[in-house]
């Protein structure tokens, strides 16, 4: 089984697709239409020798055609039967719920446990059983803790869409309203506390295996248009990722994504997956924008030919959902163990590449066109509770808070003024500075004890005639200083070591390296009032005076400390040399702690932003003449 | 002058496209062209679709397949896509 594609195909009949009905204009029966777009999914896998999960919604529960057809297939190919809560609208549900609302996680809570009791109820009436699976585009902690406890037999769920944010809210024009950035691209299980986060023990693990909305281009999605870039082949024709030759329309770039998603296997102990989930609009016969069905049709048929073919050469399993969440849970016995992606550009003939990485405590990306810089980091140690739905504080906004996103907010590159969330190093050198932003690289992933490294191909910085030749390695921590003892309780801390290495001489000359980290948070474009926010430096420097009863003869390390609290003054604490010392971040909103702390710094310094500004800098800094800089930035749990 | 209609597909405005809006045009059968709502783009059908071909430019790799994603610290290896092949 291992490097064999876990591969979850999912089909969902909707009588009333949300898609259709406007695009149709009511000038058809889109019942009737929906049904055959149905049958024509499920026959293109049955007849590349695939299995399903059909996932039945509210609407199609009216139809005993549908219940009838879902019993032959799962009788006749293995499919599974599965519930929905997506297609919930239909006459039933609106004149029941009295509301044109259709996404599950933005009810009252009330009215969520009344519609996910009203589905099962009626699942479990056309069915005789509970489904092991079920899904939205979006699932909160507190629907899957309700579904779980009420129906213990579900241990799969689709449960979000990988970075689909503001991006498809502007690609929308604005009126499509799934907020829901900041969760794993793979397989998780939940934790009970938010549901992007993934668990980090059998106490916080929500029950589930959940899994995303469609595998999407961990670049391309991240840069740009959040829906173009997925295993979804009317997806890939939205963003006009085709061409046309004599013989018709050509994608290979489908077929390039499912093949680097197989890649990951090799970061992955043998562990990759595809999710496919086509809702019945985009394969409606009157087309989709510019694509006339018979693309549509031809698209959805090639992609399944292709995963047949894939299996039919022994490297790729299909399975059913509640068949991957026991496959998921074999392959991962251990809840500390990261899931990773070394993604490279399979698309605009660049040679740029990220590394994605997620665990209990954190996700972040390193972009490596950037030296490695980190250009997104989301602190899931902090599990931000976080509730969604009518009467809470994000009615539609379910995106898991970042302290750095530097599409949103800026990165390395502004305009004239101010500054963007980005983490890296500056290197300084006879009054002239580089950025390692700007230089671009490549790096190698290594398994380690402890968790993983990613190490960079060595870069050359310039600077007033001397050349300064440095090798990064990042480490992400999972096992080693996971926990910290805080008034006698343990806090899991997400860890990453930064190792910058001169790897030429340098001649007896004296360069500065200078780690940073410029954070802000929020979960859009624009950052909420940072008044919250206490930042803080710290040193540890040694007082020979003073007698070590441990260590007689030597002098007591003793902390040195200055906070401030954030109000737009662009003050800096600066603290000078320490056997050791940092800079942090205390930020109540997210429930979150940042530090950023050197290996004997000549300099800890922390500086709050300004009103046109709204960030916070952490920096550590050491003067070398040749070896090494080691920095480490934690995440831990505030509040 | 009669109300503007949804053409024969759901042409997005080639402008908007670029900047990541899908922002559906409508027709106008008066002068025989489409138009977008939301920016100034008009233009003919033909016109259209030559935007829709320059916009296709970005995508380097759009006739390519991976032939080998190579070690981690390189790029991948690609070959032109052959019609039909998988």
């Amino acid at each position: 089984m291992e490097n064999k594609l876990a591969l979850n195909i999912i089909h969902r009949p909707e009588l009333s697709p949300e898609y259709a009905e406007r695009a149709l204009g009511g000038k058809r029966d889109v019942r009737d239409e929906s049904l055959d777009i149905f049958l024509f999914q499920q026959e293109s896998a049955h007849e590349c020798g695939l299995k399903t999960t059909i996932q039945i919604t509210y609407a199609s529960l009216f139809s005993d055609k549908i219940v009838e057809i879902a019993k032959e297939h799962h009788a006749q190919y293995g499919d599974e039967i599965g519930l929905s809560l997506l297609g919930l609208p239909c006459k039933q549900f609106k004149e029941k719920y009295k509301t044109e609302d259709f996404c599950i996680w933005m009810f009252d809570e009330e009215t969520k446990k009344q519609i996910v009791d009203d589905c099962f109820g009626l699942f479990y009436e056309k069915f005789g059983f509970y489904p092991e699976s079920t899904g939205s585009y979006f699932l909160d902690a507190f629907t899957i803790k309700y579904i779980k406890e009420k129906y213990p037999s579900v241990k799969c769920a689709v449960a979000t869409c990988w970075e689909e944010g503001p991006k498809a809210y502007h690609t929308c024009n604005n009126s499509w309203y799934t907020f829901m950035d900041g969760g794993p691209w793979n397989p998780w299980i939940p934790s009970k506390v938010n549901s992007h986060c993934p668990a980090s023990d059998a106490n916080d693990d929500s029950g589930i295996v959940a899994i995303p909305h469609l595998s999407r281009d961990l670049m391309a999605c991240f840069d740009g248009n959040g829906s173009n870039f997925g295993t979804h082949p009317q997806n890939v024709l939205r963003g006009m990722i085709y061409y046309e030759d004599e013989k018709g329309t050509e994608y290979p770039y489908l077929y390039n994504l499912i093949d680097q998603y197989r890649h990951l296997a090799k970061y992955n102990h043998g562990f990759c997956y595809n999710m496919v989930f086509v809702g019945p609009g985009w394969l409606n016969k009157a087309g989709r924008w510019e694509s006339p069905y018979e693309r549509l049709a031809k698209s959805y048929k090639d992609m399944m030919k292709y995963y047949g073919k894939l299996k039919q050469e022994g490297k790729c399993v299909d399975m059913t959902m509640s068949e991957l969440a026991d496959y998921y849970r074999e392959t991962h016995p251990d809840y500390r163990r990261a899931e990773c992606a070394l993604w490279k550009d399979i698309l605009y003939g660049s040679d740029k590449e990220y590394f994605w990485y997620a665990d209990p405590n954190m996700r972040c990306c390193l972009d490596f066109n950037q030296g490695g810089a980190m250009i997104d980091l989301r602190p899931y140690v902090a599990r931000v509770e976080q509730k969604t739905g009518i009467g809470t504080d994000n009615v539609y906004d379910a995106s898991y808070p970042y302290l750095i996103q530097a599409n949103y907010r800026a990165g390395y590159f502004t305009h004239y003024a101010g500054a963007g969330t980005v983490a890296s190093c500056k290197i300084h050198y006879k009054g002239q500075t580089v950025d390692l932003c700007l230089t671009r690289t490549m790096a190698t992933f290594q398994n380690e004890v402890n968790g993983v490294s990613v190490i960079t191909n060595p870069v050359t910085v310039k600077i007033a005639g001397l050349e300064i030749v440095i090798r990064t390695t990042f480490m992400f921590e999972m096992y080693v200083s996971t926990l910290s003892l805080k008034n006698g309780e343990t806090h899991p801390v997400g860890t990453l070591r930064i190792t910058r290495e001169i790897l030429n001489d340098l001649h007896g000359e004296e360069v500065e390296i200078e780690e940073y980290f410029t954070g802000g948070f929020g979960t859009t474009e624009y950052q909420p009032d940072m008044t919250g926010v206490t930042l803080g430096a710290y040193r540890f420097v040694c007082d020979d005076n003073a007698e070590n009863p441990l260590f007689p003869g030597h002098g007591v390390e003793k902390k040195e400390q200055s906070e401030l609290q954030f109000s737009y003054k662009n003050r800096k604490i600066e603290l000078g040399a320490g056997s050791s010392g940092g800079a942090y971040a205390r930020i109540p909103d997210v429930n979150t702690e940042i530090t950023l702390n050197g290996d004997e710094p000549d300099s800890c310094s922390v500086e709050e932003g300004i009103a046109f500004s709204p960030v916070y800098h952490l920096r550590v800094s050491k003067k070398l003449k040749g070896g090494e800089f080691r920095s480490w930035l934690s995440l831990r749990k505030a509040n | 002058m009669a109300q503007s209609t949804k053409g024969k597909l759901n042409y997005r405005c080639p402008e908007c496209f670029k900047r990541d809006i899908d922002m559906d045009m409508f027709f106008d059968e008066a002068k025989n062209e489409y138009y977008c709502l939301r920016c100034c783009f008009h233009g003919s059908e033909d016109e259209v679709l030559k935007r829709y071909n320059i916009f296709k430019m970005k995508y380097g790799r759009l006739d390519e397949r991976v032939v080998d994603f190579g070690a981690d610290n390189e790029p991948p290896k690609f070959k032109k896509h052959e019609a039909g092949e998988q």
